[in-house]
């Protein structure tokens, strides 16, 4: 049953494709795979973007901050009603959720877990390279890093020659100005402010902010876009990496136009402009999030909730099996939670990512394992979660 | 040899004649510390910042919370007033003008120089807002005027100053045996007194021995014990923001061991464990090497260290000798390395060069005008988002190892780019007499560099005296030092 419902897709997917697109585009540009990587800083609720239905536990814990009108995903589960995006991508069958998984860091220190969920160690800021960058190091991807933000984050370090996209303010200087720099560097052998001068002189000036004032290409669902047309390029990135900060509501967490709600939007729209804007380089990408823990079960003194543990994650893109929510769920009485307070988290997120990037890098599962994770105890979740 | 002055400082003014013996010239500034060169209203100490601190958390966290607990938009507005009640936007501008007055405007930009690096190697990150009101105090107050004593002296009183213990956590840090982790609350509440080895490990790592020294998991443990029940002394109403005591109440009691020495049960030990860590040969060997790849070179030799060693040794640890031998070190390699230079670096080079000194930093006078509760204007907020632009904010490095030392981290699209359109800016930093002086970019170079001819062949080919700024200030020779 499964294998038939697996080729029915291919076979869509494939139809889908040569629709739009002649034959020597699809011949340069069916290789190439793409992985993106959304960082959500401060803790995302798993169980705000994506409650549980039918759990008094649940409900009687977070009378004030309750989300409403859900969408129900499943038996199980519902999705956060301003997700649009994703839902969109869950119903045409390329949304998938993976839920009480986390890092297995279980100290609350946003600090600590930040690094761990970008170094995928066990030990805070013991390694100073990142699980993608080592993973791009071993399937020899030097120069297919982007990052969307202006420092190069710790998760794509341990390859050189990564690109970045984190648009200045004003215009960029004259293309004479530009190579008559690029001259001097070729003449003084200077390689790498050579390879960024070239990188730079490809730059349009729309790609740069306008005046002081036009913050807006900054903003993520716009850096989205852009990043959008730089990976379904055939010569372009196979690697880009998000950041969306502010998950971290221990007050005035809101219900459906809470603090929390407004972060997850900004997810869900750097999901769905990149759905729109990859076009058919859609169907080769996996997009999946990241965070250093869940949230508590129980809403606080100010409706908000504090830092727990277990929590969702999302991921989006044509490499995924189905749309699903993948999950060994543990419950939410008081003994099944995490120190009694939290979500216990059944998988570890590094299982999933393990997987995510064997299928995107095509690298064996158990390489990855042993050079990007220290061999450490994960799952291979690659036929259950993405794509062969 | 002119390039020294920008590899120990920041190279020279249009107009300033260049010392004659160099050496002699940079060694003398890091013998003792003057007064900052800021000539404003006040410089607040770190115990007055933390007042701000103060307000700021804990109207915020209590109050604020609870008056607009279900109005999302009330409160990010009161948020926001507050925030200008207390300067959260306002100081870290006011702090950079400060350090950078230090940079350009000093008769002292080696000590400059040498006081950002001590800021990064003692890093408080962007956390707890620790950056918008204690970073700059902290680096003022406990580094650099202590960068006349011995790095034990910086050493032990960075480690137990607020920001620091605030910002690794040991104010969490409780023993699970000590009176306060036994008490029958601690059950009931399940809020378990346990260890937090934050602190002591970047102790080790970061701030002296480095991984280097061979640490083990349980010395960590154990230094996280000797460190235990330093912390914001606690009182019923507050435990945030009061002075940092030895709380014996929290302390693990018992005998430690780090690296095969036993430490004493209590307060004593700390200060003694620090001077152990300080005289330890790898915390010598790690500084050394930082310090010189600060300087010369990515990747330092054992003959550029050794004399720094040699130094540390003979005066145990004195900062001003070990400074000494470090600039001497960077004297004899001039020549034959040149080190690519950090975005903030590069950019008060690229200010005291063009002799742009007298419109950046803001000066006194205009900061002084600002008065709290009021909203800042895009002006005063300059510094801050232009540092942060450049992509290096020294109050907002992401993580406690603070920015990097090597180039080519410095080595991105993004932040190549920061420089062309920064360069710029710099030029439009000038009064309209120096942008129209047809004659100024001849002298900056010839009064920076020993092959003026080269170079001014390069600026030749610039169209304006803007398009020359912008070539000069991101040649490799400028981007080096």
């Amino acid at each position: 049953m499964k294998i038939t419902r697996r080729d029915f897709l291919k076979g869509t997917a494939t139809t889908l494709f040569l629709a739009g697109f002649n034959l020597p585009a699809l011949a340069s540009n069916s290789k190439k795979k793409n992985l993106v990587v959304i960082m959500l800083r401060g803790g995302m609720d798993g169980l705000c973007a994506v409650p549980v239905i039918g759990d008094k536990n649940f409900e009687k814990r977070r009378k004030s901050i309750l989300i409403e009108n859900t969408i129900k995903l499943n038996s199980d589960f519902a999705l956060h009603p301003r997700l649009i995006g994703f839902n969109k991508c869950w119903n045409d069958n390329t949304g998938s959720i993976v839920h009480a998984a986390s890092i297995p860091y279980t100290q609350r220190s946003h600090f600590e877990g930040q690094n761990l969920m970008e170094s995928g160690g066990r030990t805070p800021y013991k390694e100073k390279t990142g699980w993608v960058g080592r993973a791009m190091k071993l399937a020899n991807l030097q120069g297919d890093g982007l990052a969307l933000s202006l420092p190069m984050p710790l998760l794509l370090r341990g390859i050189p020659k990564n690109n970045n996209y984190f648009p200045g303010r004003g215009k960029l200087p004259r293309e004479r100005t530009l190579e008559l720099l690029r001259s001097v560097y070729a003449e003084s052998s200077e390689d790498e402010l050579l390879e960024m001068m070239n990188y730079i002189k490809k730059r349009k000036n729309e790609e740069m902010m306008g005046g002081t004032m036009s913050h807006g290409k900054r903003e993520n669902k716009n850096l989205a876009r852009q990043a959008a047309t730089y990976l379904r390029k055939s010569d372009g990135p196979r690697v880009a990496v998000f950041e969306v900060g502010g998950f971290d509501t221990h007050a005035a967490q809101g219900g459906v136009d809470g603090t929390h709600t407004k972060c997850l939007v900004e997810m869900d729209e750097i999901i769905n402009n990149l759905k729109d804007n990859l076009q058919e380089a859609y169907k080769d990408t996996i997009i999946l999030t990241v965070t250093e823990f869940g949230r508590t079960i129980k809403q606080n003194g100010g409706n908000g909730t504090e830092h727990g543990y277990g929590t969702a994650i999302f991921m989006a893109g044509g490499l995924l099996k189905k749309s699903q929510v993948h999950t060994d769920w543990p419950g939410l009485k008081r003994k099944e939670m995490y120190e009694g307070r939290d979500l216990n988290a059944t998988i570890d997120a590094r299982s999933v990512y393990a997987s995510a990037m064997s299928t995107v890098f095509d690298l064996d599962f158990k390489r990855i394992q042993k050079d990007v994770f220290w061999g450490e105890d994960l799952q291979n979740l690659s036929d259950k979660l993405f794509k062969a | 040899m002119k390039n020294f002055f920008r590899k120990v400082a920041f190279g020279l003014k249009p107009d300033e004649k260049a010392p004659s013996d160099p050496l002699t010239w940079a060694q003398k500034q890091v013998e003792s510390i003057p007064e900052l060169n800021w000539k404003g209203k006040h410089i607040y100490s770190e115990k007055e910042m933390r007042k701000y601190w103060i307000t700021q958390r804990v109207e915020e966290n209590t109050t604020l919370r609870k008056k607009y607990k279900n109005d999302p938009k009330g409160f990010e507005i009161a948020e926001r007033q507050l925030e200008n009640d207390t300067g959260g936007k306002f100081w870290k501008n006011y702090e950079l003008s400060i350090r950078h007055a230090e940079g350009v405007r000093s008769t002292h930009p080696v000590l400059a120089k040498l006081w950002y690096f001590w800021g990064n190697h003692f890093t408080i990150s962007k956390t707890q807002r620790l950056h918008q009101y204690s970073t700059a105090a902290y680096q003022r107050e406990f580094l650099r005027a202590n960068m006349d004593k011995t790095f034990e002296t910086m050493a032990y009183e960075g480690t137990i100053a607020w920001p620091m213990i605030m910002h690794l956590d040991n104010k969490d840090n409780i023993g699970p045996k000590s009176e306060s982790g036994r008490q029958e609350w601690r059950r009931r509440e399940k809020e378990p007194a346990t260890l937090n080895e934050n602190h002591a490990r970047e102790l080790m790592e970061l701030h002296t021995i480095s991984p280097k020294g061979g640490y083990t998991q349980e010395d960590v443990q154990e230094l996280a014990k000797i460190m235990t029940g330093w912390r914001p002394k606690w009182t019923k109403k507050s435990d945030q923001g009061t002075d940092i005591r030895f709380m014996s109440d929290r302390h693990e009691p018992g005998k430690k061991n780090v690296l095969g020495k036993t430490y004493k049960n209590g307060r004593k030990s700390l200060k003694i464990v620090v001077k152990d860590l300080v005289n330890h040969p790898s915390c010598r060997e790690f500084i050394a090497t930082k310090l010189c790849r600060y300087l010369i070179t990515d990747h330092p030799t054992k003959q550029m260290i050794a004399p720094i060693i040699k130094a540390w040794e003979q005066s145990d640890g004195h900062l001003p000798e070990v400074h000494k031998a470090a600039i001497k070190v960077a004297f004899e390699y001039n020549d034959k390395y040149k080190k690519f230079q950090n975005p903030e670096n590069w950019w008060l080079q690229t200010i005291n060069m063009s002799g742009a000194t007298y419109s950046y930093p803001i000066p006194e006078k205009r900061m002084d005008k600002y008065k709290l509760g009021n909203i800042v204007s895009e002006r005063l907020r300059e510094p801050d988002w232009m540092l942060e632009d450049l992509g290096y904010h020294p109050y907002l490095a992401q993580q406690p190892n603070g920015y990097s030392d090597f180039s080519s981290d410095w080595m991105s699209t993004e932040l190549i780019i920061r420089r062309l359109l920064y360069a710029k800016k710099a030029f439009h930093r000038y009064n309209l007499e120096d942008q129209i002086d047809d004659t100024i970019h001849e002298k900056i170079v010839r009064n920076n560099f020993d092959n003026p001819d080269k170079i001014l062949k390069i600026l030749s080919n610039a169209k304006s005296n803007e398009e020359k700024h912008m070539i000069l200030f991101n040649i490799p020779e400028v981007l080096r030092a």
